[in-house]
């Protein structure tokens, strides 16, 4: 019996192929950004004497215009960050998807369309007053999503789709960023508006009137709340910042297109607003309306084209910026042109700018003069080189933490960023002035392009790759378990096959390893996943050829039944509906669709009552498992029925549920475990006390996470004597092993979704007996038919649609963060964030986990069962079973990259594609992992001798 | 598909088939120029099943109808009220399964009981209706159950096989609800009721379509080729 553990061995390489393929494509799709908490200091002036060195103890009065100090300053070397003398007060106004071609005016246009010609208040000021205005293109960097978009505003830096932070659990922004710069300097901020501003920056705000605004179709609350409050802010003068964020226009945008009189509407109420907040706002207030994205083009007549945003075509991306100051603006003339484009990066530095301040850390812009006032020469030049100097401390900060550029194109930036600083010094005049203010420009221009390169644009060679080693792989692999005889399996896997792999394997890492030491490979873990998954594809590739005579005979002779057929094309769809984003929407309602036709073929099959029965039992838990189910924000009328914000704390019906799930999980089951019953008894015990003990006032918290913690502690302990060996066979110690797993995932539930968790367990213990029932022909056990891939495809389907059926959905807002901390908190343990990681991903993942763990009961389950074969046989149908399992999650994974990868400029590609890429890898990788375990649970329990029977 | 056994049963089903071909899509057409094509699912629309109800049971008359001498006995005089009665608690019965099995599928559990409720009426008087007209309610039940195997009855074999295509057109017909095309069609029961009437149709025309290609093959030999290919297509085992 050496092969059984070359079949466990074999389903780690398999899943390690799998998962480092994975990995690889998400590493050239994910764009990833290093965030650094790093903050912008800056000195004031008074601390500095007149020959522009830091005033040591020494009280002596100098007496030296403000200009000539800062040309000292800047004439030394090194100086730190200055803090410019002067500030003024800033009204910001945010107004969601304002395109630019919204702002323009043309009074020779016959028909205007609904957004057109709707803000001519801007235009009227341009006209009265031109040194008071300016009109800018403001360019925006994709993803034009609203969050990424407020956070590139107030940073000035260029936010991915994920920003890797240390804390990853809040929302709260951990970069330096406008609203602090301006808080440390003692100044206030007010906001009104929209709540993501004071999710993402909580604490900071002098008064905050916010609103939850995430309902789409909702045209107005946001707005008429912020209009109920702005005038009366705008009178005070104790604030020096005030955020508003107007709605209206991008819900409008969503749910009408721009094409539309709504969307009329909302410009009109702009258009009134903007007018309004010009009247009252004294002189030097420094008024700033821009858009933080703009929307895609609706064609009329055609419902499905909306104004929706967060692609990067040009209409997405090209917003507009107002800027209006009663005592004028600076700048000069080819800068200060309408229509002029900037880009958004730019406001960050020019806020901080008007604010005194220098840019926040993680800024990438440039300050654009001719929205601030007017200053002197030796202003400007201490506004450029702050900007420079905080440039080039990031990029040295950048390379400390990350290796995403290359050392020499950083080291070559912050040269030049360092000799302009040095420049500085000699600019003397006006016209000096100008040309400095292009050269750092264009400088700046080229540190952005750097950064863009790595964190805005797709790595596409890497993700062929990986797409290649997922088809290479999904492909020998199919071919070993559907087309190599089964008979053959264990010869193969007690030949050197295995073992000659792994030797392979090792080898290649090794020699990857070396050729980086000496410098001649620049990545190496890229290399090292693509050698490994070449050499095992020539590996299997090899096996195939050699089998092929068995292979080629085997498909000769057999046509599979028709439901094998029609389970390998449900599969197949569920994967190809991937394609789809309508079809990922209702992902959940499409894969229990599937799974019960496939399990109801299986029963069609067999053919009698019970089997019947069973599968209208397995229909009717899925239907009672809808209710669990939650909405994503696409599926609007559920979403709007529904409401925001419903799960928190559970309701008394739903701790009833939740205990009476899983006292009656327990208490049938403990009969038929034997010892076992009571380990399981008691981590259920301490689960339920767990959960009344934690629901509303009359519970203790700290009881109830010890009581947690207290259930976790048997659970383990109950899956460490799980390998305690017994005679009895696999059967028994896998069926624990799910129960345990399910104890586990409706811990991490939570009161609310355990239901769920049980209904799972349910719907997995139906379709077992119904493949138990599955005819097969005249032997005893068969293996073609307990092994077939219908069964795993069935399986395959019904774990990935746990996943929804546990209130999940595959978007990164449905992640809940609460499970992380139902035993405590987590982080005071040295080992907290993998404990966070592990108690979220089970939850998230529990489920495939779960049904990968109990495949080999598939294979045992039942009176005629591979448990009553030979063990060489159950070793083999287990692995059969295991792998096909393991392929049918491989060949979703791999469909859902393709359709990242096809629809890597889709409109939803940020929304939809790419989280259901994230969960559906999580999923993958759950299931692998709950694959290799089971596997392992049964080759230890196997009986080793053979039987006489 | 099936083989014929008799010239006769032959034509009968040829005949039989035709009639389904041309009524209903002349239905269907009808029901679209009077604009209630998106009504189907509500009980207004209730006379189209009762229309298909009557050309089926028109149908089966001309189906089953006596064809030797043993067969005119009495079939006809022995039908009773029991029997009527029966085979419609039979119906009702079926017509209920359905329903919980759309339900099972994902039809919505406390709403839409009455686009659900005409959607397995439709299934229930395409697929079992014309089963139970021509063979009674026993023998429908024995062979539903299993108990009886239909390969020797042409006709039942044929009546199986729509009963099938049938289904599985309804089956297909949920494809197009998830997409998000916002078309009027794509409203629960539509898509399927309009599957399962395609279903139906599909199976007719496959029926008639091989009927004339045995005719055919009588004259020319050389056609005994696709109606082998036609063979292997067959639905169920």
């Amino acid at each position: 019996m050496k092969e059984k553990w070359n079949f466990i061995f074999y389903l780690i390489w398999f899943s390690y192929l799998i998962m480092s393929a994975v990995l690889m494509f998400g590493h050239g799709f994910l764009l990833s950004r290093k965030t650094m908490s790093d903050i912008t200091e800056c000195q004031h002036l008074e601390t500095f004497d007149c020959s522009g060195r830091e005033r040591g103890n020494s009280s002596i009065e100098e007496s030296c215009t403000l200009d000539e100090k800062i040309k000292q300053i800047l004439s030394v070397t090194g100086s730190p960050l200055i803090c410019a003398p002067s500030h003024g007060r800033v009204v910001f106004i945010l107004v969601d998807a304002l395109r630019y071609d919204f702002t323009e005016y043309d009074d020779k246009l016959e028909n205007p369309l609904p957004y057109q010609n709707r803000l001519p208040v801007m235009q009227r000021t341009l006209e009265l007053c031109p040194d008071c205005v300016r009109l800018f293109r403001f360019i925006a960097d994709p993803p034009t999503t609203t969050l990424q978009r407020v956070k590139a505003l107030v940073t000035g830096s260029l936010p991915t789709f994920i920003d890797a932070s240390s804390n990853f659990a809040a929302m709260e922004l951990q970069e330096d960023n406008i609203i602090d710069q301006v808080v440390n300097a003692g100044h206030h901020a007010v906001l009104l508006g929209d709540d993501t501003w004071s999710r993402l920056m909580p604490r900071r705000w002098f008064r905050a009137h916010t609103m939850y605004s995430f309902h789409t179709w909702d045209l107005d609350t946001v707005d008429i709340e912020v209009d109920s409050k702005i005038y009366d802010e705008l009178k005070k003068d104790d604030w020096d910042l005030l955020v508003a964020h107007y709605l209206g226009v991008d819900h409008a945008g969503h749910r009408y297109g721009p094409n539309h009189s709504e969307m009329k509407r909302k410009l009109d109420e702009t258009n009134a607003r903007i007018e309004k907040i010009i009247e009252i706002i004294p002189k030097d207030v420094i008024l700033y309306v821009v858009g933080d994205h703009g929307m895609t083009e609706s064609v009329l007549h055609e419902m499905d084209h909306k104004g929706d945003h967060g692609g990067e075509s040009k209409a997405e991306r090209t917003a507009a910026m107002f800027a209006y100051r009663g005592a004028g603006f600076g700048g000069q003339s080819p800068d200060i042109q309408t229509g002029r484009e900037v880009q958004q990066t730019d406001l960050a530095p020019t806020m901080s700018a008007a604010f005194g301040r220098p840019p926040p850390a993680p800024s990438l812009g440039n300050i654009l003069f001719p929205v601030l006032p007017k200053m002197t020469v030796a202003e400007t030049l201490l506004h450029l080189t702050n900007s420079l100097k905080q440039v080039s401390q990031y990029l040295v900060r950048y390379g400390e933490e990350s290796q995403q550029v290359s050392l020499d194109r950083l080291a070559h930036l912050i040269n030049a960023t360092r000799e302009q600083i040095e420049k500085a010094a000699t600019v003397k005049t006006e016209d000096d002035l100008s040309i400095y203010v292009s050269n750092v420009r264009l400088l700046m221009d080229n540190v952005r392009i750097v950064f863009r390169e790595v964190w805005v644009e797709f790595d596409t060679v890497s993700m062929l790759r990986a797409l290649l080693l997922l088809i290479l792989v999904i492909f020998f692999n199919w071919l070993i378990v559907e087309g190599i005889p089964i008979e053959r399996l264990p010869n193969i896997f007690a030949s050197t096959f295995v073992s000659c792999g792994l030797i392979s394997m090792a080898i290649c890492v090794s020699v990857c390893y070396t050729v980086f030491h000496f410098e001649l490979l620049e990545d190496v873990h890229h290399g090292v996943i693509l050698s490994t998954g070449l050499i095992s594809s020539a590996l299997t590739c090899v096996l195939v050829i050699m089998h092929w005579d068995g292979i080629s005979q085997r498909w000769y002779e057999g046509r599979s039944p028709i439901y094998e057929r029609f389970a390998r094309g449900a599969l197949m769809a569920s994967a190809a509906v991937l394609l789809s984003n309508s079809y990922i929407i209702e992902e959940g309602a499409e894969l229990s669709f599937l799974a019960l036709s496939v399990l109801g073929t299986i029963a069609w099959n067999i053919g009698t009552i019970k089997a019947f029965t069973l599968w209208v039992g397995f229909g009717a838990t899925l239907v009672i498992s809808r209710s669990y189910r939650g909405c994503r924000e696409e599926q609007g009328d559920c979403w709007t029925s529904i409401g925001v914000g419903s799960t928190g704390q559970a309701s008394r019906t739903a701790l009833v549920m939740a205990l009476g799930s899983m006292a009656a999980v327990v208490a049938i089951a403990r009969r038929h475990v034997g010892w076992r019953g009571h380990g399981v008894v008691l981590a259920g015990l301490f689960a339920c006390a767990h959960w009344a003990l934690g629901w509303g006032a009359l519970g203790s918290p700290s009881r109830s996470r010890q009581l947690a913690r207290g259930s976790w502690l048997i659970l383990g302990s109950m899956f460490v004597l799980l390998w305690k060996r017994e005679r009895f066979g696999a059967i028994l110690p896998l069926i624990v092993c799910s129960l345990l797993f399910f104890i586990a995932n409706a811990l991490v539930l939570g009161a609310s979704f355990a239901p769920s968790a049980a209904l799972g367990l349910l719907a997995g213990y139906l379709a077992l007996n119904v493949v138990s029932m599955m005819k097969n022909g005249n032997s005893k056990f068969s293996l073609s038919t307990r092994c077939s891939s219908s069964v795993a495809c069935m399986w395959a389907l019904l774990a990935s649609y746990q996943f929804y059926g546990t209130g999940h959905h595959a978007t990164l807002g449905h992640v809940r963060w609460a499970p992380a901390f139902h035993a405590g908190d987590p982080n005071y343990l040295p080992i907290g964030p993998f404990v966070t990681g592990a108690l979220v991903s089970l939850e998230l993942f529990g489920m495939p986990f779960m049904f990968g763990a109990a495949v080999p009961l598939l294979a045992l389950w039942g009176r005629n069962g591979a448990a009553a074969a030979g063990p060489r046989t159950q070793m083999a149908a287990v692995f059969t079973l295991c792998l096909k399992f393991g392929l049918c999650f491989a060949v979703r994974v791999f469909m859902s990259a393709l359709s990242a990868t096809i629809h890597c400029r889709h409109l939803m590609i940020w929304g939809v594609f790419t989280p259901k890429l994230l969960f559906e890898s999580g999923a993958c990788a759950a299931a692998l992992l709950g694959t290799v375990v089971g596997a392992t649970l049964t080759a230890w329990h196997v009986p080793t001798q053979i039987k006489p029977s | 598909m099936f083989a014929f056994n008799t010239q006769l049963e032959l034509r009968r089903i040829t005949i039989s088939s035709l009639i389904t071909c041309i009524y209903l899509p002349s239905i269907v057409t009808v029901i679209s120029y009077r604009g209630s094509l998106y009504y189907v699912g509500k009980g207004s629309s209730f006379y189209i099943l009762v229309l298909i109800f009557i050309a089926e049971l028109l149908k089966s008359f001309y189906l089953s109808a006596p064809n030797d001498i043993q067969g005119k006995k009495g079939k006809t005089s022995k039908t009773k009220a029991s029997d009527v009665l029966k085979s419609f608690v039979f119906l009702l019965g079926v017509n209920f399964c359905f329903f919980i099995g759309i339900i099972l599928f994902g039809a919505p559990v406390l709403d839409l009981h009455e686009e659900t409720l005409m959607l397995s009426t439709l299934l229930t008087i395409l697929t079992i209706f014309p089963l139970i007209l021509h063979s009674g309610v026993e023998c429908s039940m024995q062979l539903l159950f299993g108990v009886k195997s239909f390969a020797r009855d042409t006709v039942v074999e044929m009546l199986v096989n729509n009963a099938m295509l049938t289904v599985c057109g309804a089956w297909l017909g949920a494809v197009v609800i998830p997409l998000d095309w916002n078309t009027p069609w794509q409203q629960w029961p539509i898509p399927c009721y309009l599957g399962a009437i395609g279903g139906y149709l599909l199976a007719n025309v496959l029926t008639v379509f091989k009927a004339t290609l045995m005719t055919a093959a009588y004259k020319y030999p050389a056609v005994n080729f696709l109606v082998m290919i036609l063979n292997k297509l067959r639905v169920s085992k």
